[in-house]
């Protein structure tokens, strides 16, 4: 039963003529004190973003005392030698400024969004906080208990818990990847402020830091007022520091974390494997959004728009840390909710379209519908300062040449869809995929077993 | 008027200009030009939200948004999605208490493409909506009911405090979500009513902003929408005006397995377009926006009881808006210690008013959202439409945090000592169950991580 329409239809409009767009290439420089620089102007943006780059990884925390880059992190906006901790934050919103630090894999990323008017004041309270953060004992203190009370609600929350699992199974145990990024119950409380500090000596240095600012900046006086603020901080020299190799074990099997009475299932399903530096990323990258970028991707066009399991599953490459030599890796995972009951089905269709994507193949309309996506986006995307900033900030986490981004379109517009259909497929093989699920072991175990699809384990929620 | 803490000389509109128009159908179209950069956002509110919804069918306002995306006319299956998409654009819906809006952001030159498709749905998504798409789709609502709000934990918060707050019977006692059994019961007649009721010309408002033609753009809305009949079918909304204050402190108690204990409550607050609804989002800021508010230093700070503690603002044209308390305790802190605090803090800030430092960081932090939101032509286009929809003029948009500049400190005052009182709110405790004992069935696996609570 269809209801006839009064309008007037037309065709299809044809789209118009493209004007040109480009990712912005930054400036690149130095301060006297060997900060990194890269600055660029972007018309109309009236808040300006800054990104702070630190060299200190993860992988760098004493043992023992994981999560000590986390506080150190978040230890920046509390107090400095001019401010308490109250007064610091007044003062930065007093800006109408947000200033965010967390730690990762890579480094500390410290990111400040200020209107452009008030860009002196909190340049020079950020310049404050990485010069002279004061690491009070109890704000250390209070940092750590702050800490150790979010700890729980992380592992109540299904896609937080189902992240930590798949650490902890595809990295080694003596591989800091395998822990929790900020830190457990055990390794939180043993941080205190002397180990802040020597922390924060050891590892936090202009030499080795980089800043981003990019907005309008017409009318900004950038290098007296960089030579004011961040200019001021000093510190040593820097030493290159060797970046460990990373490897996973990516043994296909399936860890229920049990969460009984849980009305969905949350899944996650994940490997490692190409970064940046790799030949085949453009390739992985399109390959990957086909498979599960969209709602109208292979995934989910199965199991959200014609079965109904789930409000949406996404395919997803991540980069977990690069080196100059290319010996980094991303984290290629599946992840979304289904209800419980369906739990099975939705997997089995999961890997059929795995397996059909493999045997089959990508068509060349999906590719070139992907293609345009990914490459006609890029105006929208990077619209506002904290995009293009985020964008050059982690080209630089990541070592790769400054106009790596506007590259990738071309790279993007360049691959076709035989390499897009060999990278998805080589970055989710059937058989090389670790699976997490989040929920009601009593009802998924036995239809997960009997999917086949590697071998089953079931683990306590806490 | 005192204006001297504003970030930039137009203070926050950025020297932007609208004009309005209207078809003869009764469309009204906003259009804003802005050629910084080869993007237009095209967005589109239909006044009509979970406040139309009739009992027995709550969350058809959201479930029908989703059907509105499953082809229509001359648009095949998930074409909306893959016609946009594919021309480089992005786009979704969201369905409020108050309002449903769809917005695409394309490329200039896709511009065309993007109207084409909103005119055809609005005219003719009858045409296309059939009952595999109507089951379909109650399946994803469902599921992102589940996985929004029913399996995280508090995820059901808004939901009891909502139904608190506003009375049985008031059309914003439930949310845009729904419940289970409504979504059940929702047929595909119900769909086809609410198309015809809702979804006219005359009942929405098209909002056109960035690197647009304004001559060339008017004449496509002509063509495509011009001929979409507009009619007078819609009923008059449900009235939701209530008192100013409640009279009385609503409360309730959930045990459930949650991490920790919480104190949640909603503080009925003036409707939103009025000088004291900026006045009120200015006290929430002073006491619970960020990391230098009353309330985050008293909780977070100083007693070190709370892990978490802020205000929010939940705006709203046709009730009282709500002023959202949400503060989840540290360790064994229990919940009376939390909410003799907040009393103190709230009785005192009623009792001093704000400093003028106070002032000036809580106007500073509204101005830069503000910039956040117009600095993209997306948030643009949303901010007129709202404007037109709930308050008649657009232009209102492009003044609004001119408005909250100009607010002073009595004004601010004198809004927390009438609302922000315990007999004005609706309070939700939550106490954890005690989580039965886990079952270890692969000890093995257990390391201390996992075991750590």
């Amino acid at each position: 039963m269809t209801e006839l329409a009064t309008m007037e239809f037309h065709p299809q409009p044809q789209a118009g003529e493209a004007r040109p767009w480009a990712f912005p290439a930054p400036e690149r420089g130095a301060l006297g004190n060997g900060l990194t620089l890269l600055r660029c102007h972007r018309p109309g943006q009236q808040v300006v973003a800054v990104e702070i780059l630190l060299a200190a990884p993860l992988e760098a925390e004493p043992q023992g005392l994981d999560g000590i880059a986390t506080i150190m992190a978040r230890a920046f906006t509390e107090g400095t030698d001019k401010h308490s901790a109250e007064e610091f934050a007044a003062e930065l919103e007093r800006c109408g400024a947000t200033l965010d630090a967390h730690a990762d894999h890579p480094g500390v990323r410290i990111s400040l969004e200020v209107p452009v008017s008030r860009l002196p004041k909190a340049l020079g309270l950020l310049a404050d906080a990485l010069r002279a953060p004061a690491f009070e004992d109890s704000e250390i203190e209070r940092l750590v208990r702050n800490r150790l009370d979010e700890i729980p609600h992380e592992t109540a929350n299904p896609a937080r818990r189902a992240a930590k699992e798949l650490s902890r199974q595809l990295f080694p145990a003596t591989s800091r990847m395998s822990r929790p990024r900020q830190g457990t119950e055990e390794t939180v409380t043993a941080i205190d402020s002397a180990a802040v500090r020597a922390f924060y000596e050891k590892h936090v240095r202009p030499a080795t830091a980089t800043a981003v600012v990019v907005g309008d900046l017409t009318g900004v006086d950038l290098d007296a007022l960089l030579a004011d603020t961040l200019g001021a901080w000093t510190g040593s020299q820097a030493e290159a520091r060797p970046v460990p190799p990373i490897t996973a074990d990516d043994t296909g099997r399936v860890i229920i974390v049990d969460r009984p009475g849980a009305v969905q299932t949350q899944l996650l399903i994940g490997r490692i494997g190409a970064d940046r530096h790799d030949r085949v990323w453009p390739a992985q990258v399109l390959g990957t959004y086909c498979l599960g970028g969209t709602l109208t991707s292979r995934l989910d066009r199965v199991l959200r728009e014609e079965k109904g399991y789930t409000y949406g599953v996404r395919a997803f490459g991540q980069v977990l840390r690069s080196a100059p030599d290319g010996t980094g890796a991303a984290m290629l995972a599946i992840s979304g909710s289904v209800d419980t009951p369906n739990t099975g089905p939705a997997l089995d269709d999961l890997w059929k379209v795995l397996r059909t994507l493999a045997a089959e193949g990508l068509t060349d309309a999906e590719r070139d519908i992907a293609v345009q996506n990914l490459v006609g986006v890029a105006p929208l995307k990077y619209e506002t300062a904290g995009a293009v900033a985020g964008t050059l900030a982690d080209q630089v986490e990541q070592h790769l040449p400054d106009d790596f981004q506007a590259t990738l379109y071309q790279q993007l517009a360049a691959t076709g869809t035989v390499e897009a259909t060999a990278a998805a497929v080589s970055a989710f093989p059937v058989d090389r995929l670790v699976t997490v699920l989040v929920g009601d072991a009593a009802q998924i175990e036995e239809p997960v077993r009997a999917l086949g699809i590697g071998e089953v384990s079931v683990v306590a929620a806490e | 008027m005192p204006m001297g803490h504003t970030a930039t000389a137009e203070a926050g509109s950025g020297g932007l200009t609208a004009t309005e128009h209207r078809l003869a159908n009764g469309l009204r179209v906003v259009l804003s030009e802005d050629h910084l950069t080869p993007v237009a956002a095209v967005c589109l509110w239909y006044d009509v939200g979970s406040r139309h919804e009739v009992k027995g069918r709550t969350g058809l306002a959201h479930l029908f948004e989703h059907l509105m995306f499953q082809g229509s006319g001359q648009v095949k299956g998930n074409g909306h999605f893959e016609l946009v998409q594919g021309a480089g654009g992005s786009l979704n819906g969201t369905t409020s208490f108050e309002r449903t809006n769809y917005f695409e952001t394309m490329p200039t030159h896709q511009l065309e493409l993007a109207l084409w498709l909103e005119a055809d749905r609005m005219g003719s998504l009858l045409a296309a909506l059939d009952d595999e798409s109507m089951e379909n789709q109650r399946d994803v609502v469902k599921n992102e009911r589940r996985q929004r709000y029913d399996n995280v934990p508090y995820g059901t918060a808004f939901e009891k405090l909502t139904a608190l707050a506003y009375p049985e019977g008031h059309p914003y006692h439930h949310t845009p979500i729904g419940s289970m059994a409504d979504l059940d019961a929702a047929t595909l007649e119900d769909a086809r009513a609410f198309f015809r009721t809702y979804y006219a010309p005359n009942n929405a408002v098209l909002s056109i902003v960035g690197d647009i033609d304004p001559e060339q753009t008017l004449a496509w809305v002509e063509k495509y929408f011009g001929s979409i009949a507009g009619h007078d079918g819609k009923p008059a909304p449900r009235d939701g005006s209530l008192p100013e204050t409640i009279g009385e402190q609503l409360r309730e108690v959930v045990e459930e397995e949650v991490p920790a204990r919480a104190l949640m409550a909603a503080y009925r607050l003036p409707e939103d377009g009025t000088r004291a609804c900026d006045a009120a989002d200015l006290a929430l800021t002073v006491l619970g926006g960020g990391e230098s508010s009353r309330l985050y230093n008293r909780l977070v700070r100083r007693d070190r009881t709370a892990v978490a503690a802020g205000f929010g603002l939940l705006r709203l044209a046709g009730a009282p808006s709500l002023g959202w308390l949400d503060v989840k305790t540290s360790g064994d802190v229990e919940v009376p210690v939390i909410e003799t605090a907040v009393d103190e803090e709230l009785a005192r800030f009623a009792e001093e008013g704000p400093t003028a430092e106070e002032m000036e960081r809580a106007q500073a932090q509204l101005e830069r959202e503000w910039l956040d939101r117009l600095g993209t032509v997306a948030g643009r286009a949303d901010e007129l439409c709202r404007f037109a929809v709930l308050f008649g003029d657009p232009q209102l948009a492009l003044t609004a945090v001119q408005r909250v500049l100009e607010i002073t400190a009595e004004e601010v005052q004198e809004v927390a000592k009438a609302r922000l009182r315990p007999d004005n709110r609706a309070v939700l405790v939550y106490e954890p169950t005690v989580a039965e004992e886990a079952q270890e069935t692969d000890a093995a696996d257990d390391t201390d991580e996992e075991a750590a609570k």
